[in-house]
């Protein structure tokens, strides 16, 4: 009776999309897409109102020149004729994430793009997004939520009616398995929606395998920040009843496997990429510091000095190592905010974080010239007042 | 990656686990909760001919799953937010006062008026949960210190936003309603029969604030967590807005007959 019931139960559910075992060919382009049907026109409605939020939020970086490039990005990976579905928004949020919701807005997290290499990684990451837009993921998500809870409504409202210890048990039992199934559904969604990611890229002038080198780096990167906290590295490779994703380790190995071989020849435009992020990268550190993840953050920077340190990341890591704040960690701070003003003498901050570096490691006539310096270079910094109280006579100059 | 629809995905997912602890739990409406509040002191006299401003009205109907998930409707919400808009200003009319809808905003002035938006809804959100829930109040809000005492402000930001300046006071309008859906309405039904449970079909919630537009000062604010009338019709989204302008200063809002 239990097997029976819970037989039922899952063919009552809608199907699961095929796990597609190699990249698909992405279907052709079929235009403008408007919603159909109430479920539709319903979560459509809402999710423009959500975009009308979003438009006026303080939340979104609003710079024309970065916007445009990533929408750039997005269409030489999705094609010209796909890209003009959606509305992108770089939202300041240091979290590794990106959304593409049903009525076309993106959200690309900024933590995205300080964790991305190059435009053939962005890429992956977009049509992946792309890929659950293009597929209607999220509507198809809901239906199956919804028949889902109503099975278990219905069976509840059954088992109350005879509450034997037997029928209880497989009323717990088929509970379990529903929200097992909603999980896995959404698990298959995203293997789906990686599957057409990488479609697009093969098909596109930008190397396939990004995908599977990004999730490899993000995987480094998550091992970094176990390693400075002691913690055994994570496990990539198991599959937790409720995952929302595939584990990391799967998805890099699936999707090295999915991309076209004669592909890694092709640019993947790392030098432009470099080049379009640079004024956002003081920015980007900043709020990752503030994470308070230093295997993570210094994981990043190191990474991002591979083809050469400046001094922006010189000073991103001092902060670092600042913010930490063990007297070791000023000792090391001390030497890199001297290497970032060795590179520019245009950075007051690096002053500001050296002198109170030097001052607490018991240096204070360093420290002092150095904030005065800072005082100098930024009179009208806010905190301007507060550091100069640590500056014998700074007060009187003013 | 954590991506898609994120948002969307994880309402969705807890709204799931909340629906089924909900499907058959009875929901006890909270008897000692009070609806509705006014600053001390704030009347507005019938036919004082003031203007009100009245900000885009967060409008959504849809209906509720049998397992109780929230299925959004736009035909349903588009005609209630039309149905609304037109009863919000035949009642007002009778009372003396006229509405003007909040112009379309642009650039800095959009960002403005989207952070009082989300400031309003905090505060109000505030109000219900701290002072009219009596036994959450906060101490500066207790009776027994200060009686009747009703201040709450969003600053005087209010004063700068888009026509602001050519209007007294300003509404916000917040609706939410999920009918019960014809296999909710049989479980309901049947749950009542059989094992006599309690299943609640439908939400109806809303809540409406007026703000004075030069303090910022909250001046009124109800909300009700089970409304009446059938917004997605003219006649019964005139009820609902009367039920949302219960107790509006100076307000006597019988039904027309």
């Amino acid at each position: 009776m239990n097997w029976l019931l819970l037989a039922g139960a899952l063919s009552a559910l809608s199907a699961i999309p095929a796990a597609a075992q190699k990249a698909a060919v992405p279907p052709p382009y079929a235009g403008v897409y408007q919603p159909q049907g109430v479920d539709e026109i319903g979560w459509w409605r809402q999710d423009d109102e959500d975009e009308r939020t979003l438009a006026a939020s303080p939340l979104v970086i609003r710079d024309e020149k970065l916007t445009g490039y990533i929408r750039n990005v997005l269409c030489a990976t999705v094609g010209t004729g796909r890209c003009a579905s959606a509305r992108v928004y770089v939202i300041r949020e240091p979290v590794f994430n990106a959304s593409m919701s049903p009525n076309g807005t993106l959200r690309v997290f900024s933590g995205l793009l300080l964790r991305m290499r190059n435009e053939a990684e962005l890429g992956a990451v977009l049509g992946h997004e792309f890929g659950h837009f293009e597929r209607r993921h999220s509507l198809n998500l809901f239906r199956t939520q919804r028949s889902g809870t109503d099975l278990l409504a219905w069976s509840g409202l059954l088992a109350s009616m005879a509450p034997s210890y037997n029928v209880i048990r497989v009323y717990r039992d088929l509970q379990w398995s529903v929200y097992g199934h909603l999980f896995r559904y959404g698990r298959d969604q995203e293997r789906e929606a990686d599957a057409l990611g990488v479609g697009y890229l093969n098909q596109s002038s930008l190397p396939p395998q990004a995908a599977a080198a990004m999730w490899q780096n993000l995987m480094a990167e998550l091992e970094a920040s176990a390693k400075a906290r002691g913690l055994r590295k994570p496990n990539f490779k198991t599959v937790a009843f409720t995952a929302s994703h595939p584990p990391e380790g799967e998805r890099a190995a699936t999707l090295a496997g999915l991309a076209l071989p004669d592909g890694s020849g092709r640019d993947n435009r790392a030098a432009q990429y470099r080049a379009a992020l640079a004024p956002w990268l003081p920015l980007l550190l900043e709020d990752q510091i503030k994470l308070n993840d230093f295997g993570g953050s210094d994981y990043l920077i190191q990474n991002l000095a591979a083809d050469g340190w400046t001094a922006d990341l010189w000073f991103a890591r001092a902060e670092l190592y600042r913010t930490r704040g063990n007297q070791r960690d000023f000792a090391n701070a001390i030497q890199f905010y001297g290497n970032a003003i060795s590179l520019s003498g245009a950075l007051p901050a690096a002053y500001r974080g050296l002198g109170l570096a030097l001052t607490k490691t018991g240096r204070l006539i360093e420290g002092q010239a150095a904030l005065q310096k800072y005082l100098q270079l930024s009179p009208d910094a806010s905190d301007a007042k507060m550091i100069s109280m640590m500056v014998p006579g700074a007060m009187r100059n003013e | 990656m954590s991506p898609e629809w994120g948002a969307l995905k994880m309402k969705t997912l807890k709204g799931i686990v909340f629906a089924i602890g909900l499907a058959l739990l009875a929901a006890t409406p909270a008897a000692a909760q009070e609806r509705s509040a006014r600053k001390q002191g704030f009347e507005l006299a019938t036919g004082s001919g003031k203007r009100i401003l009245v900000f885009r009205p967060s409008v959504s109907v849809g209906s509720q799953s049998t397992g109780g998930m929230f299925e959004p409707n736009g035909d349903w919400t588009e005609k209630a937010t039309t149905n609304i808009r037109v009863s919000l200003e035949r009642l007002q009319s009778r009372l003396g006062n006229s509405v003007v809808a909040a112009p379309e905003a642009y650039g800095d002035d959009a960002q403005r008026l989207q952070e009082h938006m989300a400031l309003f809804a905090a505060v109000s959100q505030a109000v219900i949960e701290y002072q009219f829930f009596r036994g959450n109040r906060l101490p500066t809000k207790k009776r027994d210190n200060k009686n009747d005492v009703f201040d709450w402000s969003l600053g005087t930001g209010v004063a700068s936003l888009p026509g602001a300046q050519d209007a007294d006071y300003g509404l916000f309008i917040y609706n939410r309603d999920a009918y019960g859906s014809t296999g909710r309405k049989i479980l309901q039904v049947l749950a009542l029969l059989g094992p006599g449970i309690a299943v609640k079909s439908g939400e109806h919630a809303g809540y409406a604030g007026l703000v004075d537009l030069k303090t910022g000062d909250l001046l009124w604010l109800n909300a009700d967590g089970a409304m009446g009338g059938d917004v997605r019709d003219a006649g019964g989204s005139e009820k609902r807005v009367r039920q949302l302008l219960e107790e509006f200063p100076g307000a006597d809002l019988k039904p027309a007959q």
